[in-house]
C-alpha cells in the first residue's frame, strides 16, 4: 500500500492582469483582465511508507504550492489525492490529526510566548498523552541541542532557533507524514546539519514518511534516497540521486598527474567522444604517473538542468524514470 | 472542550507577561471613569434628576458598559494580519476550529482586562463617586450572565467585519467606524434613556440595545420577571443571527483561501 498516491494534480492560479498606468489602474477598478499561472500542471507520484523524498526545482516551479495541496490546505482544480486513507482537502479535520507541516518561511509558534508554551498548545490541540509528550519533548530539544533557548519568547529567537523550534512543534504529536517546505532555509552549516540529522533520525526509528523541499542539494545528498524535480508545473526526474548523476551528467572532468610532476586538468563531454577515445588520446600524448576521474557535482548537474542544457524528457515525451 | 480553555488560559497567563501594559490599563481606566462623571457631572449642572434618570444611574450606566467595551479590547486586527502575511493557512493545519481558538484567546485576554484593569479601577472609582447598587444579588448574577451574551454580539459584530480582509486589502477603517457605532449606538457614552424616541424606537431593531442596555437595566431592575427573559431571549436572537452572518462570510473567506489560494 502507498503512503501518498497523486494522480494528475493540477493548480491553476488566476492572476489579475493590469498594465501600467492611470487609465488602466482606473479600468482595472471595473473589469479585471485574468492570466492563468499553471503553477502545478499535471503532476503524479506515490511514495510509500517510510520513504524520504527531496522535491527540488527553481523558484516558482510549483514546490510550495505542491506541498500545499498534500497538506489538505489547497484544493488541487483537478487530479486525485489520496494520503493515509485521507483524501486531504476534503477530510482534512481527520488528516491533519495525522501529520506535520513545516513552511520555513512561515513560524506557526506563538510570537510572544515562550517556545516551551507553544509546545504545550501543540499537547492540547493534538490531544498527546501526556508520557507521549514529555518523552518526544524531552528527545527532540536533546537533539536539535535547544535546552538553553527552550524558555525564551519566540519573537527574542534566532531564524536557526525558531526553526528548529517549527520542526519540534510540528513533530510533537508523532505524526505518520512529514512535510517540510525549506526547512533550511537561511541557516548556518552547522544548523542545516542538526536539522538534516534530526529528519534522518526521524525517518529511521519512528518510519516517518517524509518530503520535503529545499534548495539546497547538500539536504538532498545527506538525507534523500529519493529525488523529484520538478519544473514549471511539470514533474521531469523521479529518481535515485545517483541515478541522475549517471543518466545526465554530460561532462566528466579527468585530473592526470604526469611523470615529471606537472598537472592537467581536463573535461569531456562523453556523450561526444566515448571514454575509451578520451582515454586513447590521454595515453598516447601524456607520460601518465596517476589518473583520476571526478564525478560532477550533484549542484552543476541540477544548474544545467535549470537552465535547460540537459533534458531530462526523453524523446517520447515521457518523463525521465530510472 | 479542554482545548479551547487552555487556549484562553494561555493568553490569559501571557497577558501577564506584560507589566507596563497591564498599570497603564488601570490608570487608563480609571482616568476615563473619572473623565466621563465629571462630564455627566457638568451636563446634570446640580440637577438630581433628567427626565426621571439620576446621574447614579447615568454613572453605572457608563460603568458597566466600560467594564464590558474593557474586556473586548483585543487585536481586532488579528485576522487582517494572519491573511496577509499568510500565517492563516497554519491554522488549517490544525485539528481545532480557529474560530472557537479566536474566540477563546479573546475571552482569555477579556477576563484578564476585568479582573485586573477593570476590577482596580472600579474600587478606585468607589472612592470617588458613589454608583447605583444592584436591584438584588440575583438581578447581578442574571446581569453577569446578560453581560456574557452582550460581550458575544460585540465579538459577532466585529468578527464579521474581521472576515472582511479576505476580500478587502484593510479593513482598519471599517472597524473604527464600526467601533463608533457601537459606542454611539448602544448607549455607552450617551445612554439610551437620553436618546431621541424615533433613534431610540430604530435602535432596538439593531443588535445595538442587546450589548450594553440589556445587561444595565437588568442589574438597575428596570427589567423585572417576564422583561428580563424576553430581552435576554432577544440577545440570544441576535447572537444567532449575526453567528449565521458571520459563519457565512467565514466560510466564503476560507473557501477563497483554498480554492484560489487567498
Ligand atoms: N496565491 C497565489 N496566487 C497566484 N499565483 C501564485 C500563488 N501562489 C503561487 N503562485 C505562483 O505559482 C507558481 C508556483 O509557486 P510556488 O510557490 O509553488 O513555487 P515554489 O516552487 O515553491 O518556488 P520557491 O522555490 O521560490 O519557493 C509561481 O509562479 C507563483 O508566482
Ligand atoms: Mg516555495
Amino acid at each position: 500500500m502507498q503512503m501518498i498516491e497523486v494522480n494528475g494534480i493540477k493548480k491553476y492560479y488566476k492572476v489579475a492582469k493590469r498594465d501600467k498606468g492611470i487609465t488602466s489602474s482606473v479600468k482595472h477598478l471595473f473589469h479585471r483582465n485574468y492570466q492563468v499561472k499553471k503553477a502545478v500542471d499535471d503532476i503524479s507520484f506515490s511514495i510509500k511508507k517510510g520513504e524520504i523524498v527531496g522535491f527540488i526545482g527553481p523558484n516558482g516551479a510549483g514546490k510550495s504550492t505542491t506541498i500545499k495541496m498534500l497538506s489538505g490546505i489547497l484544493y488541487p482544480d483537478e487530479g486525485k489525492l489520496q494520503i493515509n486513507g485521507y483524501i486531504p482537502y476534503k477530510q482534512r479535520k481527520q488528516y491533519v490529526k495525522n501529520i506535520g507541516v513545516v513552511f520555513g518561511q512561515k513560524s506557526q509558534l506563538h510570537w510572544d510566548l515562550p517556545l516551551i508554551e507553544s509546545f504545550e498548545l501543540m499537547k492540547y490541540i493534538y490531544k498527546i498523552p501526556q508520557n507521549l509528550y514529555e518523552e518526544n519533548l524531552e528527545k527532540f530539544t536533546k537533539l536539535l541541542d535547544m535546552e538553553n533557548f527552550i524558555n525564551q519568547p519566540v519573537r527574542q529567537l534566532s531564524l536557526g532557533q525558531r526553526m528548529r523550534g517549527d520542526i519540534v512543534a510540528a513533530l510533537l504529536h508523532s505524526p505518520e507524514i512529514v512535510f517540510f517546505d525549506e526547512p533550511t532555509i537561511g541557516l548556518d552549516v552547522v544548523a542545516k546539519e542538526k536539522i538534516r540529522e534530526f529528519i534522518k533520525y526521524m525517518n529511521e526509528t519512528e518510519q516517518t514518511t517524509i518530503i520535503f523541499t529545499t534548495h539546497d542539494m547538500q539536504d538532498i545528498e545527506k538525507v534523500c534516497d529519493r529525488l523529484i524535480i520538478i519544473d514549471e508545473g511539470k514533474k521531469i526526474y523521479d529518481g535515485t540521486i545517483d541515478g541522475i548523476k549517471n543518466k545526465y551528467a554530460n561532462s566528466k572532468t579527468i585530473e592526470i598527474l604526469l611523470e615529471n610532476g606537472e598537472k592537467e586538468v581536463k573535461t569531456f563531454d562523453i556523450n561526444k567522444t566515448p571514454m575509451n577515445e578520451v582515454m586513447e588520446g590521454l595515453f598516447s600524448k601524456y607520460h601518465i604517473k596517476d589518473i583520476s576521474i571526478c564525478e560532477p557535482e550533484i549542484d552543476e548537474i541540477i544548474r544545467d538542468i535549470y537552465e535547460g542544457r540537459v533534458a531530462l524528457k526523453t524523446t517520447d515525451g515521457k518523463v525521465g524514470e530510472i | 472542550m479542554r482545548t479551547y480553555i487552555e487556549f484562553a488560559l494561555k493568553k490569559f497567563q501571557n497577558k501577564m507577561a506584560y507589566r507596563l501594559e497591564f498599570f497603564m490599563g488601570i490608570v487608563n481606566t480609571v482616568i476615563t471613569i473619572v473623565v466621563y462623571l465629571c462630564i455627566y457631572k457638568a451636563l446634570y449642572g446640580g440637577a438630581t434628576e433628567i427626565d426621571g434618570i439620576t446621574f447614579q444611574m447615568v454613572a453605572t450606566n457608563f460603568v458597566i458598559s466600560l467594564g464590558l467595551s474593557d474586556a473586548f479590547k483585543y487585536n481586532e486586527m488579528f485576522l487582517q494580519d494572519k491573511i496577509h502575511d499568510g500565517t492563516i493557512t497554519n491554522e488549517f493545519l490544525k485539528p481545532v476550529n480557529f474560530v472557537f481558538r479566536m474566540l477563546s484567546e479573546n475571552i482569555g485576554e477579556g477576563l484578564f482586562k476585568i479582573i485586573f484593569n477593570f476590577i482596580p479601577a472600579l474600587l478606585f472609582t468607589l472612592l470617588y463617586a458613589s454608583l447605583c447598587p444592584p436591584k438584588s444579588i440575583l438581578n447581578l448574577f442574571i446581569m453577569l450572565v446578560s453581560m456574557m451574551l452582550g460581550y458575544l454580539i460585540l465579538w459577532l459584530i466585529s468578527f464579521i467585519v474581521q472576515t472582511w480582509s479576505f476580500w478587502l486589502f484593510s479593513v482598519w477603517g471599517i472597524i473604527t467606524i464600526k467601533n463608533v457605532f457601537v459606542n454611539i449606538l448602544s448607549g455607552s457614552l450617551l445612554p439610551m434613556w437620553f436618546m431621541p424616541a424615533t433613534l431610540r424606537k430604530i435602535i432596538s431593531f439593531t443588535p445595538f440595545e442587546s450589548i450594553y442596555f440589556t445587561p444595565v437595566r437588568i442589574y438597575l431592575g428596570e427589567l423585572c420577571g417576564a422583561d428580563i427573559l424576553s430581552g435576554m431571549a432577544v440577545q440570544l436572537i441576535w447572537i444567532c443571527i449575526l453567528a449565521l452572518v458571520a459563519g457565512a462570510f467565514w466560510k466564503n473567506g476560507v473557501k477563497k483561501l483554498v480554492v484560489q489560494g487567498g
